[in-house]
């Protein structure tokens, strides 16, 4: 009987298209909505994502990573008293303003001030240049994009050894560095700590982070507990604290509330076309149906056959789809799309399809066991 | 016909579920954690208190300073000069003051002349009255004159004194034996004795200490007697065992670490301080700072 029910399914090149065709859009449309949303919610943590460490030491009303509430520059070595961190770096995030000499270019950037000892937190993926320059006076490391970024507003491209200005101050680039792009488009610049007060606009206190690491066999779960205890301080692992941004974003900014509806309709819409499409897929089979019957196939069989039409149908769909979208993501300039693909995401969409081809399926098999077998002699 | 539209869909979905797992990989791949590009400074145990160190000369540095207010008329010595108590560092201007001594000396010479002259007629007195042909009276006139002269004469004598030691106040001169580290100030300029950086920095470098700033918080771990160890700024790769000195009484605002003018006291740290050990491989400098690792 599987062999009909799969007969019925690919028998008609068209219909089979279509119906194909219509899971594979639907899931297209969710998936890549999706990941839309867990991407634009990235954007919250950039920073946590560009520097690297395992625990990050804050201020304790600090919410999410954006917040940069300074701290005592004695915190450091607070967190280096504690028992079981190998080691503690000061971090200063802040914004600045970035102008190219002569004039003709300025954009805001966001800047990262680095333990001028150990370089903790700098970034690791450079296309040129090298991190340890950055011991060098007056010596910076710029983001890809901020080099893109100046090439659009002044039409040549920065490479390393050339020089701009922050704060009236000279900054020589000496690397470039693949970063990710933070809300609002400031592009990161990374300099050492001390080179940094210099930089930013002047603030009494220069330190925002605290950034630490435990010691060997330690987690970084327990160490920041340890160190959250200890200092007053609030010590959280990399994780949570980007969690804990993706929180607040989704909470207080309007844009994943945007996304969200969007990707929302994206997946009713999804839905709606997947279960109608299987729907009139079934209804166009009716006759077919009713010969089985009038041919004395029972009830429950037809339910199966439709259930299993259904589930090759979905799953057939959903790989189509999923494939046709990741060469779509593929194709994206690296770095650029906000598109994270969390594994859940396209186990979600594909318990969605199953479970909405289930539905048309059940909503089309009320509809089979009430077909009179008579209805093959109509028409 | 069939069989082939249900095989390359088949496999089309088949390869799509495996490219969408490739996309979840690709985009949600976190880096591994890379270690900071150079090695952290290294805890010497577990339980250790970190503060941070600023190396300075044995009994702290002096920060010669004037006397007066006054142009430089001459810089005595250069950075590194070895100096010992009491060689001239600096000479401020006296010309106001050679002007002066020139017509108190004049005024001495004068009563010097009125002393020798009142001297003379004294005698005379003396010797007339020896005679009797001068009376008591105009003896007693003449010793008055002679020892009014000599009061003059002496008084003339310490103004003199006085504007000289006021000129020779104006040598600047080390008051201990030590080495020039640093001099502010250039002939010419004008320098006034509450001025922010010393005109010239003395200290010994022979023999440096380390003073440890704690942050209050932690303070009261500080065990005393304890030793610590020491990484200078920029080598992590060298640690430096420390012996303990003293522990100052007095908390104060916290002072190093940055070195900023326009920063205000947000903390108050203890400080301890720790001293050098003997032979040690590289050179350390005064100034320095340096991560120190207090032994609980």
């Amino acid at each position: 009987m599987t062999d009909i029910a799969l007969k019925m399914v690919f028998g008609e090149r068209a219909k089979y298209a279509m119906l194909v065709s219509g899971i594979c859009f639907s899931t297209i449309l969710m998936t890549q909505g999706l990941a839309l949303f867990f991407g634009i919610l990235g954007f919250s943590y950039a920073t946590a994502t560009n520097v690297r460490a395992p625990i990050w030491v804050v201020d304790p009303l600090v919410q999410q990573v954006g917040d940069n509430q300074p701290l005592r520059d004695t915190d450091v070595n607070r967190v280096r008293s504690v028992e079981g961190v190998a080691w503690a770096a000061p971090l200063y995030v802040g914004g600045a303003q970035a102008r190219l000499l002569g004039g003709g270019a300025t954009q805001p950037v966001t800047l990262v001030g680095l333990d001028a000892d150990t370089l903790a937190g700098a970034p690791t993926k450079l296309v040129a240049g090298d991190v340890q320059d950055l011991r060098r006076p007056q010596s910076v490391v710029v983001a890809e994009q901020f080099v893109e970024m100046m090439q659009r507003l002044r039409g040549e491209r920065l490479r390393v050894g050339d020089v701009f200005e922050m704060n009236d101050r000279r900054a020589q680039i000496v690397g470039i560095a693949k970063t990710a792009q933070g809300q609002g488009g400031a592009s990161y610049v990374f300099t050492t700590w001390d080179r940094a007060r210099e930089y930013a606009p002047s603030q009494r206190r220069m330190l925002t982070h605290v950034l630490a690491a435990p010691e060997p066999g330690r987690s970084d779960r327990e160490i920041a507990q340890v160190i959250s205890e200890r200092t007053g301080l609030r010590a959280i692992t990399e994780e949570e604290f980007k969690r804990m941004s993706s929180h607040w974003m989704l909470v207080n900014s309007p844009i994943p509330y945007v996304v969200g509806l969007i990707v929302g309709i994206g997946f009713v819409i999804g839905l709606g076309v997947s279960g109608q499409t299987f729907y009139t897929f079934i209804l166009e089979n009716t006759r077919h149906l009713g010969a089985l019957k009038a041919m004395g196939t029972s009830n429950l069989t037809l339910i199966r056959m439709v259930m299993t039409q259904a589930g090759v149908v979905g799953v057939v769909g959903f790989g189509i789809g999923v494939g046709v979208m990741s060469a779509f993501f593929s194709m994206l300039p690296e770095g650029r799309a906000p598109l994270r693909l969390l594994w859940p995401i396209p186990v979600i969409v594909f318990g969605a399809i199953l479970f909405i081809c289930s539905v048309a399926a059940v909503v089309s098999s009320w509809r089979v066991v009430r077909i009179e077998p008579a209805i093959v002699f109509r028409s | 016909m069939i069989l082939l539209l249900r095989r390359v869909s088949v496999w089309a979905s088949f390869v799509g579920v495996l490219a969408v797992i490739f996309m979840v990989r690709q985009t949600t791949a976190v880096e591994p954690m890379q270690p900071p590009p150079s090695v952290p400074a290294r805890k010497p145990s577990a339980r250790v208190i970190a503060a941070a160190g600023l190396v300075e000369s044995l009994r702290e540095n002096t920060r010669v300073g004037v006397p007066v207010a006054a142009l430089v008329k001459e810089v005595l010595v250069q950075v590194w000069d070895d100096v010992e108590a009491g060689t001239p560092l600096l000479r401020l201007d006296d010309r106001e003051l050679q002007a002066q001594l020139k017509t108190q000396r004049a005024d001495l010479r004068v009563r010097e002349a009125e002393l020798a002259k009142a001297r003379r007629q004294h005698d005379l007195g003396q010797a007339l009255r020896g005679d009797g042909l001068v009376s008591q009276e105009e003896t007693d006139t003449l010793r008055d004159s002679f020892e009014v002269a000599q009061a003059r004469r002496e008084s003339a004598q310490a103004v003199v004194a006085q504007t000289e030691a006021l000129i020779e106040r104006l040598t600047v001169r080390a008051p201990l034996r030590g080495t020039v580290l640093q001099v502010n100030t250039r002939a010419g300029e004008y320098v006034v004795p509450s001025g922010d950086a010393a005109p010239v920095l003395l200290g010994s470098i022979e023999e440096v200490q380390v003073r440890a700033d704690v942050d209050e918080q932690i303070a009261p771990r500080v065990k005393p007697g304890a030793r610590a160890v020491g990484y200078l700024k920029g080598d992590t790769e060298n640690p430096i065992t420390l012996e303990f000195v003293q522990i100052e009484p007095f908390i104060t605002p916290k002072r190093n670490l940055t070195g900023s003018s326009a920063e205000r006291v947000d903390t108050r740290v203890l400080q301890v301080i720790y001293k050098f050990p003997n032979g040690l491989p590289r050179k350390v400098y005064v100034g320095q700072q340096m991560d120190l690792f207090l032994e609980e």
